[in-house]
């Protein structure tokens, strides 16, 4: 299990740093090589790390392990094809430690990433639908019973694709530079990433490298169906490419039209549920 | 239907119930870690720049205010272990309100005109979303004659009318305004943390154990 964390975070990172590439390209610049994530992530693990004085200590260094620690049990739950509730569960969790992590600094703006962070919750409604229609139509929420399920009827992604569309929105509302991602704005410098430097950035870097891993990998087990590692290694980079070119082709949206963009899927996400459970 | 895991431990004990699934075991440590990083963690002092200039200065947590924000942040902790782990309706709507007061209480010491204007506006609409919730705790021992979520799983129980269902998301999304956090913005802003990421852990987390609750019963 340790060996495939690892291989999850670093891969994770390599995924982060294929994106970072692309929009590079895509905007007619150099960009960094694509393995620059995982550098950073060793560079920041042996450079000079303190707690500012204005922060909340323990807060400030629990929650890196806790961010680590939720992450590593969604991948232990998509692996062992465990129940689709947890995995939502921990995204939605995921938003409490982007506050956690703002909060914790007594910076400013630490504060509004995360204040920014919670605001924008209302985005985890269409994973919820999206998790909704497929209990409807696979009748089970387990990892296992939705693969198997496929490998019957055939991909979900094309007898539900909205509901992939909705999820595709929400791995793209996490992603760096997407138009979704007002927690991490320039103009509160990096948001609720501010103050955490050092071995805690090392961290956070590591929770990336996870998340990223495991919400691609979730998307394919759940639209795709079971596949070899290979493949799922190669739809994973093929997912990449397409966010980073919407991520380079799209504006930063303001918070409030965040929010509104947000909740419009989600009021779109819920008629379509609700119509196929009628129909069901 | 497979919901949250098969359960793995079951307590019962009088007209007490509590089971752990793999999904409420981890809102349950989630919970604890909270819990536990608002028991030891001094609070931040939260830094405010002076509009205009280069200035800046540090919000400190007076030591009473700080003892009572801990004392509210714990007993909001333990409500919202309370709503995750336990298998009774009554209990967990009773657990729920106890998280909307405790959640007005953690901010109820900050002594800050918006933060106050905040919680005065959120604790209305928490007393007000009482009604639904104990109305669907009530509606459903009306209707089913048990109280038991493992018993209103079972397919021999009477089926809890999806109407019942919607009263009890509306009473838990009154009481800690989740997925809507906005409502609650200003409140995030008030200065001490871990105490006030309390106010958003405990929302989401009874809003994550409601959709399995709905979908269980």
């Amino acid at each position: 299990m340790i060996e495939y964390v690892l291989f999850a975070v670093f891969f994770g990172l390599l995924l982060l740093g294929i994106h970072r590439k692309t929009i590079a390209r895509i905007q007619r610049r150099p960009g960094p090589p694509v393995w620059q994530e995982i550098l950073h992530m060793l560079k920041f693990s042996f450079k000079s790390t303190w707690i500012p004085a204005t922060a909340s200590g323990t807060l400030f260094v629990g929650i890196v392990l806790l961010a680590i620690g939720i992450w590593t049990a969604a991948l232990f739950v998509v692996l062992t094809g465990g129940s689709l509730l947890i995995i939502f569960g921990i995204y939605m969790l995921h938003k409490i430690v982007e506050h956690g992590f703002g909060l914790s600094s007594g910076s400013p703006y630490g504060k509004f990433g995360g204040v920014r962070s919670v605001i924008s919750a209302a985005s985890e409604i269409p994973l919820f639908v999206t998790v909704a229609v497929i209990a409807l139509f696979t009748e089970s929420f387990s990892l296992a019973d939705i693969t198997a399920y496929q490998e019957v009827h055939g991909p979900l992604l094309f007898l539900v694709p909205l509901p992939a569309l909705a999820m595709y929105i929400v791995i793209l509302s996490k992603m760096p530079s997407s138009p979704f991602s007002i927690v991490e704005s320039k103009e509160i410098v990096s948001g609720y990433k501010t103050e955490h430097f050092g071995v805690w950035r090392a961290g956070l870097e590591v929770t990336n490298g996870l998340k990223t891993y495991v919400l691609l990998f979730t998307f394919l087990a759940v639209f795709i169906g079971s596949l070899p590692l290979w493949w799922i290694l190669i739809g994973m980079v093929l997912i990449i490419l397409s966010l980073s070119f919407v991520c380079a082709l799209c504006p930063m949206l303001s918070p409030f039209d965040t929010v509104t963009v947000q909740i419009l899927i989600t009021a779109i996400m819920v008629v379509y549920a609700g119509i196929l459970w009628v129909v069901a | 239907m497979n919901i949250a895991g098969e359960p793995f431990l079951v307590l019962e004990f009088a007209d007490e119930l509590v089971y752990l699934t793999p999904y409420t075991t981890t809102l349950l440590l989630f919970a604890l870690a909270f819990t536990i990083f608002a028991i030891i963690s001094r609070p931040e002092r939260q830094v405010d720049i002076v509009f205009g200039g280069d200035a800046f200065y540090a919000k400190k947590t007076s030591l009473s205010e700080m003892r009572f924000r801990r004392f509210m942040a714990i007993a909001c902790g333990l409500a919202s272990m309370g709503a995750v782990v336990t298998g009774d309706i009554f209990n967990f709507t009773l657990f729920i309100s106890l998280v909307g007061i405790c959640n007005v209480g953690i901010v109820a010491a900050v002594k800050i005109r918006h933060v106050q204007e905040a919680a005065f506006q959120y604790g209305i609409v928490a007393l007000s979303a009482t009604v639904p919730l104990f109305g669907a705790a009530a509606l459903t021992a009306a209707t089913t004659g048990t109280l038991s979520m493992i018993e209103l799983g079972k397919a021999t129980t009477a089926a809890v009318s999806p109407v019942i269902k919607a009263l009890l998301v509306l009473g838990v999304m009154g009481e800690g305004m989740a997925p809507f956090y906005a409502a609650k913005a200003e409140m995030f802003r008030a200065p001490g943390a871990p105490y006030v990421i309390m106010c958003s852990l405990s929302s989401l987390l009874i809003f994550l154990r409601v959709i399995e609750v709905v979908l269980v019963i």
